[in-house]
């Protein structure tokens, strides 16, 4: 039986900047794998280099030394457009600042990853099922009355929703969430937490997650702690029990239901 | 899919990109509107020329021997005349003699007097044979249009016969009958003359045997009439007299100028005939023929396109000039193009790395920028279009009201003889300045486009 393939693996991740003559170290060698239907947190202090390796980890970003394999495929030998092509198919994203387009409703902020991937004349071929498609996600995410609202009109609460609903549209295997409570209150913060966990759950997707926050941490299989760009430890939160352990995570890696 | 469609939602949603629109609509409406004037003047004035001047003139060298016997070509038209009419594809010729002089108005106390030359006026005359005139240039329509400067009638009595004496003028049975001309309706009311005045003509003949400027010739005539053209230049220069009459006067009877052809299809015979005349004439020793040193004699036979070629060019180079110079027009809303879509390149800096985030390629970033500046573009070309061909074809209703409303006259039709102002609207110049602000609208947009797709993706997402 062959290896199982995690769906991220990083290798000697560095990343470091010129400051003048200096040079400025931000990630000095992080090792990392993310499985099928794993939470896997990034804790520490700001600074320590988490949203600079989620970055690198989400083909935003080239690494100065190590590498990123994307479901095996080192992601930054690949072309430009083909590393575009991996964040738009394989990788959803979920950003603090929710990062939703002002000028588009909630229905036009969801479908933009499917247009992206369309070019204009299949676009109005599929317009109408990618719609469906959004709206569906909208609607059990509880906006079925903001569908035509745009960002302004909508609390962050709403808006980070929709950012959800975008980031999953395309079904990706692998979604990064750089913060995605940190601008929000405590208990609008929860019921997003919970519709990102429950999506996480049903889709058996790799959840790439960084926080602050120690109560969301002790809800992920694991948790790396980093500091100084490096990490440091990695600890197991006990979970609840209902959890599924990633079958595809090789003994010791994958989290202990 | 998305390119195109941020693109328009941006221009919909953000009015500043507006002003790129603005500016290629209004260069595109002012270019469409002043080539359509500028093709308007060219034609017309052409269509003027054109009526004045006879199709092909031929006008021997007469001072120029034509062999080494020493044989010149006959100053008299009967001989060329003849050869010409016999031309399968010459509908008309008549000959014409012509001279320059002065005009000297009737309470001119000296012709020479330094104080009184400000009253002379330098013209050509144009002596010629009736009825073939009427054949080769529309004199007889010009002799016969309704007066529009002046309160008078000034036209002839007689259109067929248009020197005879005017009813106002009484010979003196005592003194010799009088010669009497044509002359510009626009001349004689400047001068105040009236049909059936004398005035007197003056000019410097030269002397036969020496070549040289010699006896300076007054003769006393009546004035049989005006006409008016519609080419003003004309009308102020050009005196007509009989050719006999002219001939008598400068002491060379029953000689000729050039004689002027009107062919039967202008623009279809013209490049064939031409040639071909020139050569039978030459052939009949009535031209010269081209040397092999020197003169080739070309301006012996002269369509009047060529004759009238600085003219014509200077109006095509007028156009040519203009179109350069609102050019630059267009230059200014390729500017317009480029600050905004620059402005929104910074303004959108964090959109540019959430496309980058789902999956944008940065080429794709570049056609989402130039999709602004083109369709900005697109709207400005389509509204400027719409705008500059109505405004060249409502021109002058919008011009007297304007007139009317500011009590100035705008468009002064006496300067330019056009009752109207003239207007042509060239569909090949509307696809020309459309493609050529789509092309500066694109080429302005590229730049801060290309600024867009190479942005750092994490510098634009940290982008507040």
């Amino acid at each position: 039986m062959s290896d199982p393939t995690p769906l991220i693996r990083a290798r000697g991740i560095e990343r470091s900047y010129k400051l003048g003559d200096r040079r400025l170290e931000i990630l000095r060698g992080i090792d990392l794998d993310l499985w099928p239907g794993e939470r896997l947190c990034l804790m520490g202090a700001s600074g320590t280099g988490k949203s600079t390796l989620l970055n690198i980890l989400g083909l935003l970003d080239r690494p100065t030394a190590g590498t990123v394999e994307i479901e095996g495929k080192n992601g930054w030998s690949l072309s430009t457009s083909r590393r575009a092509w991996y964040r738009n198919h394989r990788l959803g994203y979920v950003f603090q600042f929710y990062h939703l387009f002002a000028e588009l409703n909630a229905v036009e902020n969801a479908v933009l990853p499917a247009m992206i991937q369309t070019g204009p004349l299949s676009w109005f071929g599929r317009k109408g099922d990618v719609r469906k498609r959004a709206i569906e996600l909208l609607t059990r995410f509880g906006l079925a009355e903001r569908l035509k609202h745009r960002p302004g009109k909508l609390s962050g609460g709403e808006q980070q929703r929709v950012a959800i609903a975008r980031a999953l549209l395309l079904d990706p295997p692998i979604l990064i969430a750089d913060e995605p409570t940190g601008n929000l209150d405590r208990s609008t913060g929860e019921s997003v937490l919970e519709l990102l966990f429950e999506e996480q759950a049903r889709r058996q997707i790799g959840l790439l997650l960084v926080t602050h926050d120690e109560r969301l941490a002790l809800r992920c299989d694991r948790v790396l702690h980093m500091e100084d760009g490096r990490i440091i430890g990695e600890s197991r939160p006990a979970r609840e029990g209902e959890r599924q352990v990633p079958s595809t995570a090789p003994a010791g890696d994958a989290p202990q239901a | 899919m998305y390119r195109l469609f941020l693109a328009a939602r941006y221009i919909r949603m953000r009015p500043i990109n507006w002003i790129g629109t603005l500016s290629i609509f209004v260069a595109v409406g002012a270019l469409i509107l002043i080539l359509a004037i500028m093709s308007g003047f060219l034609e017309h004035s052409r269509e003027h020329l054109r009526g004045h001047l006879a199709d092909v003139t031929i006008a021997p060298s007469f001072d120029i021997p034509m062999n080494l016997e020493g044989a010149y070509p006959p100053r008299r038209p009967e001989p060329l005349l003849a050869a010409v009419r016999g031309e399968e594809k010459v509908r008309a010729a008549a000959a014409q003699m012509l001279w320059y002089g002065m005009l000297v108005p009737p309470r001119s106390e000296a012709v020479f007097s330094d104080r009184e030359t400000m009253d002379m006026v330098m013209v050509s005359f144009v002596g010629i044979d009736l009825p073939d005139e009427y054949g080769v240039t529309q004199l007889r329509e010009d002799l016969g249009r309704p007066v529009q400067f002046g309160s008078r009638d000034q036209r002839p009595d007689n259109l067929d016969d248009p020197f005879a004496y005017p009813a106002e003028y009484k010979p003196d049975p005592d003194q010799r009958p009088l010669d009497t001309i044509l002359m510009g309706e626009r001349q004689a009311a400047k001068w105040n003359l009236r049909k059936g005045d004398t005035l007197e003509l003056a000019t410097a003949t030269i002397d036969q045997e020496s070549g040289s400027f010699g006896q300076a010739a007054n003769i006393t005539v009546v004035l049989a009439g005006t006409y008016r053209s519609t080419f003003n230049e004309l009308d102020l220069s050009r005196i007509y007299m009989r050719r006999e009459a002219l001939g008598d006067w400068l002491g060379r009877p029953g000689e000729f100028s050039q004689v002027a052809l009107r062919l039967e299809d202008y623009e279809q015979d013209a490049k064939a005939s031409v040639p071909r005349v020139r050569e039978d004439l030459i052939e009949r020793g009535l031209l010269h023929k081209p040397r092999e040193h020197g003169a080739s004699f070309a301006w012996e036979v002269q369509t009047w396109e060529q004759s009238r070629k600085a003219m014509l060019s200077a109006i095509e180079n007028e156009r040519a000039l203009l179109g350069i110079m609102l050019g630059l027009v267009l230059l200014v809303a390729g500017f317009g193009v480029f600050a905004i879509t620059s402005m929104m390149v910074t303004e959108k800096r964090r959109d540019i790395g959430i496309l980058s985030a789902l999956g944008a390629t940065p080429g794709g970033i570049l056609t989402l920028f130039l999709s602004i500046g083109g369709l900005e573009a697109l709207l400005g070309i389509v509204c400027g279009i719409g705008t500059g061909v109505l405004a060249a074809l409502k021109i002058n209703e919008f011009e007297q009201w304007l007139s009317q409303t500011l009590g100035y006259q705008i468009f002064d039709r006496s300067v330019y003889y056009f009752d109207h102002i003239p207007t042509r609207i060239e569909y090949g110049g509307i696809v020309g300045i459309a493609v050529a602000a789509m092309l500066t609208a694109l080429l302005s947009a590229a730049i801060p486009a290309i600024r867009a797709a190479l942005l750092n993706p994490v510098d634009a997402l940290r982008y507040e």
